[in-house]
């Protein structure tokens, strides 16, 4: 008897086996703050370059050959296909070997793996994207693809916070969304600084200032674990229903697909029955174990 | 007319010796002080005569404690990578015991749902498995209490039960009743024999006087998870040396590494615990940093977690983990004291 939650999308397998990495080549380096950069690429097989899809929130596995894997959302919608895209800070091993690779190296990835978000469930609804830090990288793939098919989706709300100016990721993405008039963004820092004058607060603490109605709405949360946890109980005190909020997780992952063990949320593993979980799914573990 | 056969236990090797022209045979042996399953050397049967079952389990020939799964060089044109196959090994593993051969089935689920693992399967494909029912169990197995039995031959090919002087064998699979049909010196089992099985099975059965109860684990362990109290006791002789892992014939975490020297490499995977405090650790974080939430992993994952994603336990009472842990911590207490639900 096997039970799988997870996506039913079309695999791209190297050779027949889930484990091999296919080569793909970085295009473009942006660096999104001191330490976090987003990297453009392309699969080197022209065949699997016009064949690859993926959904808003699925993630892929990187390598730098011979240092080590690592997991990462596809931060580029799914309706801008011309490249991939994936954001990472640089913390460890093998981000810090990502980091130290220049345009026009060479990199494996595996995937698209995870379940991605609910188009479905999110259509015709209010949105309320609710970032931290990097965490705005799986959001921003979502709302791209919202605003690509504006049509489907109600209201657009982001706030979005970091430490500090400096720490605000995809700026370029903020400016826009600013200027879009169909989005309201809020985007706020932790601690006051001279060179803001924006909003000052935590995340959470915003969230609750702004107080987005509940009414046909869903709350897609994303960033530190610190600020998720906080997250939660503003949106339940605003009336949202655990079905009602979403957040995308991550964990320390090897093989990105249910067998390693090591990236489980009681009986949810983030890279299979993940990385989008609704606070239902998750609630009975999640002050523990997140 | 009966469908079992027997053979006397000295005639073993003529048996052994047809199945190897088929299949690599794998027997019970010692290597110093450990016992596992190794290739058969065409000659000795001693082993039958101390076997009660061996300290490696059966999972290591399928998984072993470290395979390499593809290697790479670079050079002018970029990156290639070749991947490494294991090829199918026709095992044939003989005098397997119950528990290790419903390990087995708890294993093949694993590495089959949702994405296949290559590794794994090549290497099962083909895999013959004759049990050998238990007649001398361990204090510390507990087989009974997991929905198995000493003489249960639920995943095994062909089953063995030790009557005297000789094996009772019986046809399990259409595998096992083809390889009977073609197995020559075997002799045909009379009633007696098959009567004397029986009793050598309920003997057996009652000899297992290890017991727990696992009725409702599952929502006991869920309602007790956040318990910190319960699980800082349940853990604290745990010194997270993983043996209960490694020595666990269903578990089968593992970790991922590269490893490479100038321009060439491999990307191998090895065997991994969720006892050690660095499984979960990541750069900026380790959600399970306290040892109470790793020993919490590992009793939820087997009785909690892997039955609601796959309807079995986890855990075949095969004993192991409590017969060798270094600090007898064990795991049959820890469900024993699970709080009941209030």
């Amino acid at each position: 008897m096997t039970v799988t939650n997870m996506s039913q999308g079309k695999r791209f397998f190297a050779s027949d086996n889930v484990y091999l990495p296919h080569l793909a080549i970085i295009e473009k380096i942006i660096e999104e703050t001191p330490g976090v950069k987003t990297f453009h690429f392309n699969f080197k097989d022209e065949k699997l370059r016009k064949e690859f899809s993926f959904k808003s929130g699925q993630f892929a596995e990187y390598s730098v050959l011979g240092v080590g894997e690592a997991p990462f959302c596809i931060s580029s919608s799914p309706s801008r296909s011309d490249h991939l895209e994936f954001a990472t800070q640089q913390v460890g091993k093998v981000t810090n070997a990502l980091h130290r690779l220049g345009v026009g190296a060479e990199i494996g990835v595996r995937g698209p793996y995870g379940n991605g978000f609910p188009l479905d469930f999110l259509e015709g609804k209010n949105l309320i994207f609710v970032g931290g830090g990097i965490g705005l990288a799986p959001l921003r793939s979502l709302i791209w693809n919202a605003i690509d098919n504006r049509g489907k989706y109600e209201n657009i709300d982001i706030i979005y916070g970091a430490r500090s100016p400096g720490d605000l990721c995809f700026k370029y993405d903020l400016d826009t969304w600013d200027k879009d008039k169909t989005i309201n963004i809020v985007s706020t820092i932790d601690k006051e600084d001279k060179g803001w004058s924006g909003r000052v607060g935590f995340v959470p603490k915003v969230l609750e200032e702004v107080a987005p109605s509940a009414s046909n709405a869903v709350a897609i949360v994303c960033g530190p674990p610190v600020m998720i946890r906080f997250t939660f109980p503003v949106l339940i005190k605003l009336g949202f229903t655990p079905g009602q909020m979403i957040t995308t997780l991550e964990k320390k992952m090897k093989c990105g697909i249910g067998k390693c063990g090591r990236c489980n949320i009681g009986n949810l593993y983030v890279c299979r029955d993940g990385p989008v979980f609704t606070y239902a799914q998750i609630k009975n573990f999640v002050s523990s174990e997140y | 007319m009966s469908t079992s056969k027997k053979i006397n236990k000295k005639d073993i090797g003529k048996i052994l010796s047809q199945w190897n022209q088929e299949f690599t045979v794998l027997v019970p042996s010692k290597e110093g002080d450990v016992s596992k399953m190794a290739r058969w050397d065409g000659k000795d049967t001693g082993f039958m005569d101390s076997h009660r079952n061996t300290v490696q389990p059966v999972k290591t020939n399928f998984f072993p404690p470290m395979e390499e799964m593809f290697s790479f060089q670079k050079d002018k044109e970029g990156y290639h990578i070749e991947p490494v196959s294991p090829g199918e090994h026709k095992l044939l593993i003989f005098a397997i015991r119950p528990c290790d051969a419903n390990a087995l089935a708890i294993l093949d689920v694993a590495f089959k749902d949702g994405y296949e693992d290559p590794y794994y399967l090549s290497r099962r494909k083909g895999t013959v498995l004759i049990g050998l029912g238990c007649t001398n169990p361990y204090d510390s197995c507990f087989c009974t209490s997991m929905g198995s039995s000493p003489s249960d031959s639920t995943n095994v090919d062909i089953m063995l039960t030790d009557i005297g002087d000789e094996f009772l064998i019986e046809e399990i699979t259409e595998t096992g009743k083809e390889m009977i049909a073609r197995t020559e010196e075997l002799e045909e089992a009379k009633k007696a024999d098959e009567a004397k099985a029986k009793q050598v099975k309920e003997a057996s059965y009652n000899k297992v006087t290890r017991k727990i109860d696992t009725k409702d684990i599952d929502k006991k362990l869920l309602a007790c998870f956040e318990n910190k109290d319960y699980w800082e006791e349940v853990s604290a002789k745990c010194i997270s040396c993983g043996i209960c892992t490694f020595l666990c014939p269903t578990c089968y975490c593992f970790d991922i590494n590269d490893d490479s020297f100038k321009k060439q490499g491999a990307r191998f995977r090895s065997w991994d615990s969720c006892a050690f405090p660095v499984y979960t650790r990541m750069p900026m974080e380790n959600p399970r940093e306290e040892k109470w939430r790793r020993v919490r992993q590992k009793v939820c994952h087997k009785f909690e977690f892997f039955p609601m994603n796959f309807g079995s336990i986890a855990c075949v009472g095969c004993g192991r983990c409590i017969r060798l842990c270094p600090v007898n911590w064990d795991i049959t207490q820890a469900i024993e004291s699970v709080p009941e639900i209030t």
